[in-house]
C-alpha cells in the first residue's frame, strides 16, 4: 500500500515509523529538511516540499497513492491538501483537524464530496478515550465492538487476582468466558501459549463477552468504582472536549494556570468548575481536596509533570488516574508507574490510520493502537483465507491471535476449533509490525 | 548487571549478517569456477571450488554457532557491518588466488582482492595473457560486485536486511551527500539500481561482442567498465589492444556509469528529461570532461603526442573520462612528457564522477558545493553583511550539509596527504607517493613512476600494500563510515 504522509511533526513522524514497520510504502512530505532528516534511517522515502503544492504532490506521486494522510499543524492546510490529493487520484484521504464542529455527522457529506474521506481530531478522540476510562475505572484499556457484545480489556493484575499463578492451559474451566490474548510484562508484550503462566503485575489483555464481564472483574480481583467527581489538571483542547462530554454527568473541576484560558473555558463549559492555579503545586492540590475526587486527569503540556502529579494524586488517595503522555519514550515508563490510563495523541492518530488501512469502508473496521500492539476489529469477507480452515489449522504466526467474534449480533470467544464464517466480525490482537499480515489473511 | 566501559554493540547480529553475505560471495565464486571448467583449467576450477566450499562452511558455521539474542541493529552495528564486510569479502575472495598459486603471498593476494572489490583496479599481477581465465574473470567479477555494492546487492535480493538497520546500511554504502531514494522501500530502490546496472552490463557486453572482441574479453571488460574498476585482460591494456569501436563503447559506458544512477532511472524509466536539464551536477560533470579533455588535447598538440589529430581527440577524451570516473584503463605513459597531463589526471581523480554512480573520487557534487561556497565566501569578504546560500539544482542547500561537504573534503585531503607521507617513509619518490595515494583513495588504480605499469604495485614494500588496501576501503566507503570506527566514542562510553 502506498501511503503519503504530509507533515513530519510528532504525529506524522510516529505514523511514518509505525507504518514503515508494517511494510507499507511510505512517503513523507515536509517543507523542513531537518525534520525529514530524523527519518533518514527508516525504511521510507522523504521528500522536501509543501503539502499544498501541486508540483510537490505530483512529485510524491499523489496520483497513484492509496492513502493520503495530512497531519501538518494547520487544519485548513490539511483539508486543502487532502482535496488536492484526491483530485489528483489518491484513493483515500485523511485530514487532521482541530475543531469539533467538523466531525459532526451532518457535515460528513460535505467533506466526502470535497475529497476528504476521513477526519482525525486527536483531541476529541482522546477525550472520548478518557470518557471510556471513567466508565470502566478498573481497566487500563477498554475496547468494545458492536455495542459491547465482545469486549477486550487490558487489566493490571495484582496478587489478589484469581488467575495469577496459573498456567493458561489450567484455566480451562474459565475458557468459556475469558480468553487471554496477550500479556505485557516488563515492557514486553507476548502472545501467550498454553504453558505460559500469568504473573503478578502483568497487564493481561482479556477478551470476554458482555454477559460475563462481571465475572472477569471478579477473576481479576478488581472492584468497580462509581465515578462522581473528576479533577482535571490543565485546560487544553482535550480538557475542553472532555468537559463538553462529561460536564453534565459528573462533577468536574478544571485547574488551569493561565487566567485568560480559564475565562475561555468558563465561557465554554458552564457546568464545570474552573480554578485558576498551578495544579502541580501541592498546596493548591490539597486546597482543592484532591483526595476527595474519584478520578484525577492530568492534561498539562509536559508529560513529566502529568506523570508525577498522577503519582502524587494516587498517594493522596485518588482511585483512578489518567495522564496525557506525549513523549513515546515515557509511555512505557508511565505504564509501569501504576498510572491508570495513558492518553497519547500519536497512538490515537495511529489507531485511526490503521483503521483506514485495514478497511476501505472504515465503519466496518476499528483499531486500537497500544504502545507495541494493536487490537483490530474487522469483517470476514467472502472467500478470504481465514474461512478455509479451523483456527488452529490456520497457521497464524506467533505475533497475533484471534480474540473473539460476533456472529449474528452475538459475541463468542474463539478457540482452536472455531471456524470463521464470512460475515463474522472478529477482533484480532497483534503485536506491532504485523497488521499487514492481517490485511492479507482477511483481505 | 555490571557496567561495561565499552559501548554495547550487538556483535552476534553483525556476524550473522556477515555469515549470510559470505554465502552470497561463495555463490558468486561458482561463476569463475564454471569459466575455468569451460577452459579446461582443472586446477583453477578446483581452487574456486575449494574456496567456495571454505566460504560456505565458514558462513554456515557462523550462522550455526552464533545465535543473536536480539535482532536490533543500530547505527554502530550498521557502520561496523558495512565496513567490516569488505574486509571479510577480501579475506575470502583472495582464496582462489592463493589456492591456484597465481599469487604466492597473503599480502599481495589481499591487496589484489581489495583493489578488486573497491573497484580500484591496482594490480600486483603481470602477464595477464598467461593467467588462467578463471582468475582473470574473478578479478573483473569482484569489481562488478563491488561497483554497485555488496550491501546494495543483498538489499535487492534478500529480504533479511530489509529492516530498519538495512536503511542505515544503505545510507553508509551508497555514495553521496544525501541519499535520494527512488522508491519508498529500500529494497525496491536497491532493485531498481541493480536493474540499471544489469542492463548496462548486458548492453555493453553485447556491443563489445558484436565488435571483434572475444566473449570472454567482452565480459571481463564490461564488468571492469560498468563498475568503473579498470582491470584488464592483457598487459597491453585496452588502449593498445583495442580498436576505435571498442574505445568508443568503453568510453560511453564509463561516462554513463559516472552518472548518478537515480538520475538515469528518472530519465530512462520515468522519462523525466527535465531532471537532466535541471541537474547542476550533471552539467558540471559534462563541462569538466569537456574542459579537461580540451586542455589535454591542446597540450598533446603542442607536444606532438600521438600519430594523428583523430588519435589525440580519442586519447584525450578516453583518458579524461577514464580518470574522472576513476576507471583507470591505462593508456599512455604521460610522465615522459612532463607532469602536466599527470597532474590534470590527478585533479580529475580527486573530482570523481557523480555521487550515486559506481565511480570513485570525492564526487563532483561535493566539488561543486565547495566551489560555489568559495565564491560566496569571497563575495562576503567585500560585502561583509551579505547573506548567501549555496544553490544546487535551484534550491538552496542547508548550511549543515555545506559544512559536512567541506569537512569531507578536508578529511579527504588529510587522508591523501597522510598516506602519501607514509609512502615516502617507505622510500617512494614524492610525486609518485602523492599520485599513488590519490589514485588509491579515489579507487582509480593508476600508478605513477615506481607504481606505474602493469603489476608495478608488487614491488612496493609489504607495509605499503596493507596501507593502500586500507586506503581503498576508506575511499570506497567515503571516509566517514570507516573512519568513525577509529574514534573513541564508537567503542568507549565516556
Amino acid at each position: 500500500m502506498k501511503i503519503i504522509i504530509a507533515g513530519a511533526g510528532e504525529v506524522g513522524t510516529h505514523l511514518a515509523k509505525m507504518l514503515s514497520y508494517e511494510k507499507q510504502d511510505i512517503i513523507v512530505l515536509d517543507p523542513d529538511s531537518r525534520r525529514l532528516a530524523n527519518l533518514d534511517n527508516y525504511n521510507l522515502m522523504t521528500i522536501q516540499g509543501s503539502a499544498i503544492s501541486f508540483d510537490d504532490l505530483k512529485r510524491v506521486g499523489a496520483g497513484s497513492a492509496d492513502l493520503f494522510v495530512a497531519v501538518t499543524p494547520f487544519e485548513t492546510r490539511n483539508l486543502l491538501a487532502c482535496m488536492m490529493a484526491k483530485s489528483m487520484g489518491t484513493k483515500r484521504t485523511v485530514a487532521r483537524i482541530d475543531s469539533g464542529e467538523f466531525i459532526q455527522k451532518q457535515h460528513k457529506s460535505f467533506f466526502t464530496e470535497s475529497g476528504v474521506d476521513s477526519l482525525i481530531y486527536p483531541e476529541y478522540l482522546a477525550a472520548n478515550e478518557i470518557v471510556t476510562a471513567l466508565k470502566h475505572t478498573w481497566v487500563r484499556n477498554w475496547f468494545e465492538m458492536l455495542g459491547g457484545e465482545l469486549i477486550v480489556v487490558g487489566v493490571k493484575l495484582r496478587a489478589n487476582a484469581a488467575i495469577v499463578g496459573h498456567r493458561l492451559r489450567d484455566l480451562g474451566s474459565m475458557s468459556g468466558f475469558l480468553h487471554v490474548n496477550a500479556i505485557k510484562r516488563n515492557r514486553e508484550t507476548i502472545i501467550p501459549g498454553g504453558n505460559d503462566v500469568i504473573m503478578e503485575n502483568d497487564v493481561a489483555y482479556i477478551a470476554t463477552t458482555r454477559e460475563h464481564i462481571d465475572r472477569v472483574v471478579e477473576m481479576c480481583g478488581k472492584t468497580k468504582h462509581d465515578v462522581q467527581r473528576v479533577l482535571i489538571m490543565g485546560g487544553n483542547r482535550i480538557a475542553a472536549e472532555l468537559g463538553k462530554l462529561i460536564g453534565e454527568k459528573y462533577k468536574v473541576k478544571i485547574i488551569e494556570g493561565d487566567l485568560e484560558r480559564c475565562r475561555v473555558l468558563a465561557d465554554l463549559l458552564p457546568y464545570c468548575n474552573i480554578v485558576n492555579g498551578d495544579a502541580s503545586d501541592t498546596d493548591i492540590m490539597e486546597e482543592e481536596g484532591v483526595g476527595d475526587y474519584d478520578v484525577f486527569v492530568a492534561l498539562s503540556d509536559t508529560s513529566e509533570r502529568n506523570i508525577l502529579s498522577c503519582v502524587m494524586a494516587k498517594e493522596l488517595g485518588v482511585n483512578k488516574t489518567v495522564a496525557e503522555v506525549e513523549n513515546m519514550q515515557f509511555v512505557a515508563e508511565a505504564e509501569s508507574l501504576n498510572i491508570g490510563t495513558i492518553i497519547n495523541k500519536q497512538l490515537i492518530a495511529s489507531s485511526r490510520i490503521f483503521q483506514n488501512m485495514l478497511d476501505r469502508d472504515v465503519d466496518n473496521a476499528k483499531c486500537l493502537a497500544l504502545t507495541d500492539a494493536e487490537v483490530a476489529e474487522l469483517e470476514v469477507l467472502e472467500g478470504s483465507k481465514v474461512t478455509r480452515r479451523m483456527v488452529r489449522d490456520l497457521g497464524l504466526s506467533s505475533d497475533m491471535t484471534i480474540a473473539g467474534l460476533v456472529r449474528d449480533g452475538v459475541g463468542h470467544l474463539v478457540n482452536g476449533d472455531t471456524r470463521l464464517l464470512p460475515g463474522d466480525h472478529v477482533v484480532v490482537f497483534c503485536l506491532s509490525g504485523s497488521i499487514h499480515k492481517i490485511e492479507k489473511l482477511f483481505g | 548487571m555490571s557496567r561495561s566501559r565499552f559501548q554495547h554493540i550487538n556483535y552476534p547480529i553483525v556476524l550473522r549478517m556477515i555469515a549470510w553475505l559470505l554465502l552470497i560471495e561463495a555463490f558468486f565464486m561458482l561463476v569463475p569456477m564454471g569459466i575455468a571448467i569451460y577452459f579446461n583449467e582443472s586446477r583453477v576450477a578446483l581452487s574456486f571450488g575449494a574456496s567456495a566450499a571454505i566460504t560456505v562452511i565458514s558462513g554456515a558455521m557462523m550462522t550455526f554457532f552464533i545465535q543473536p539474542t536480539s535482532k536490533t541493529m543500530r547505527k554502530r552495528e550498521g557502520l561496523l557491518l558495512t565496513a567490516i564486510v569488505w574486509v571479510f569479502f577480501s579475506l575470502f575472495g583472495m582464496l582462489p588466488f592463493l589456492l591456484s598459486g597465481t599469487i604466492k603471498n597473503v599480502t599481495d593476494a589481499f591487496f589484489e582482492t581489495m583493489a578488486g572489490f573497491t573497484t580500484t583496479g591496482a594490480t600486483v599481477l603481470t602477464g595477464m595473457e598467461n593467467l588462467p581465465h578463471g582468475i582473470v574473470f574473478w578479478r573483473s567479477m569482484m569489481q562488478w560486485i563491488g561497483g554497485m555494492g555488496i550491501i546494495l546487492f543483498t538489499l535487492a535480493v534478500l529480504p533479511m536486511l530489509n529492516v530498519r538497520g538495512g536503511v542505515s546500511l544503505f545510507n553508509s554504502e551508497v555514495t553521496g551527500i544525501t541519499h535520494e531514494k527512488l522508491r519508498p522501500r529500500v529494497s525496491q530502490t536497491a532493485k531498481q539500481l541493480w536493474l540499471i546496472y544489469l542492463i548496462f552490463t548486458v548492453v555493453m557486453a553485447t556491443l563489445l561482442m558484436v565488435g571483434d572482441m572475444s566473449w570472454f574479453d567482452s565480459l571481463c571488460y564490461t564488468m571492469a567498465t560498468v563498475s568503473t574498476g579498470g582491470y584488464t585482460t592483457s598487459d597491453a591494456g585496452l588502449w593498445f589492444a583495442g580498436s576505435t569501436y571498442e574505445h568508443v563503447v568503453v568510453m560511453v559506458f564509463m561516462f554513463l556509469c559516472g552518472v548518478n544512477f537515480t538520475l538515469i532511472y528518472k530519465v530512462v524509466a520515468r522519462g523525466q528529461f527535465r531532471a537532466l536539464r535541471f541537474n547542476d551536477t550533471f552539467k558540471w560533470y559534462v563541462f569538466v570532461i569537456i574542459l579537461f579533455s580540451a586542455s589535454v588535447f591542446i597540450y598533446m598538440n603542442i607536444k606532438g603526442f600521438g600519430q594523428s589529430v583523430g588519435e589525440r581527440v580519442e586519447l584525450s577524451l578516453f583518458d579524461t573520462i577514464s580518470s574522472i570516473t576513476s576507471t583507470g584503463f591505462a593508456s599512455y605513459k604521460y610522465e615522459v612528457s612532463g607532469g602536466f597531463i599527470s597532474i590534470l589526471m590527478m585533479t580529475l581523480m580527486f573530482f570523481g564522477g557523480m555521487a550515486g554512480s559506481t565511480s570513485g573520487g570525492a564526487k563532483i557534487d561535493r566539488m561543486m558545493v565547495l566551489i560555489k561556497n568559495t565564491r560566496n565566501e569571497l563575495y562576503r569578504i567585500v560585502h561583509s553583511n551579505a547573506v548567501t546560500s549555496v544553490r544546487v539544482d535551484g534550491k538552496s542547500m542547508a548550511h549543515e550539509l555545506v559544512e559536512k561537504v567541506i569537512a569531507f573534503l578536508a578529511i579527504y585531503v588529510l587522508v591523501f596527504v597522510v598516506v602519501a607521507v607514509a609512502l615516502t617513509l617507505m622510500d617512494v619518490p614524492i610525486f609518485d607517493a602523492l599520485f599513488t595515494s590519490m589514485s588509491t583513495l579515489s579507487n582509480m588504480g593508476f600508478g605513477c613512476g615506481v607504481t606505474d605499469g602493469v603489476g608495478a604495485y608488487a614491488a612496493l614494500p609489504v607495509g605499503a600494500k596493507w596501507l593502500l588496501a586500507f586506503e581503498m576501503m576508506v575511499g570506497r566507503l567515503e571516509l566517514f563510515t570507516v573512519l568513525a570506527l577509529f574514534t573513541r566514542t564508537f567503542w568507549i562510553k565516556d
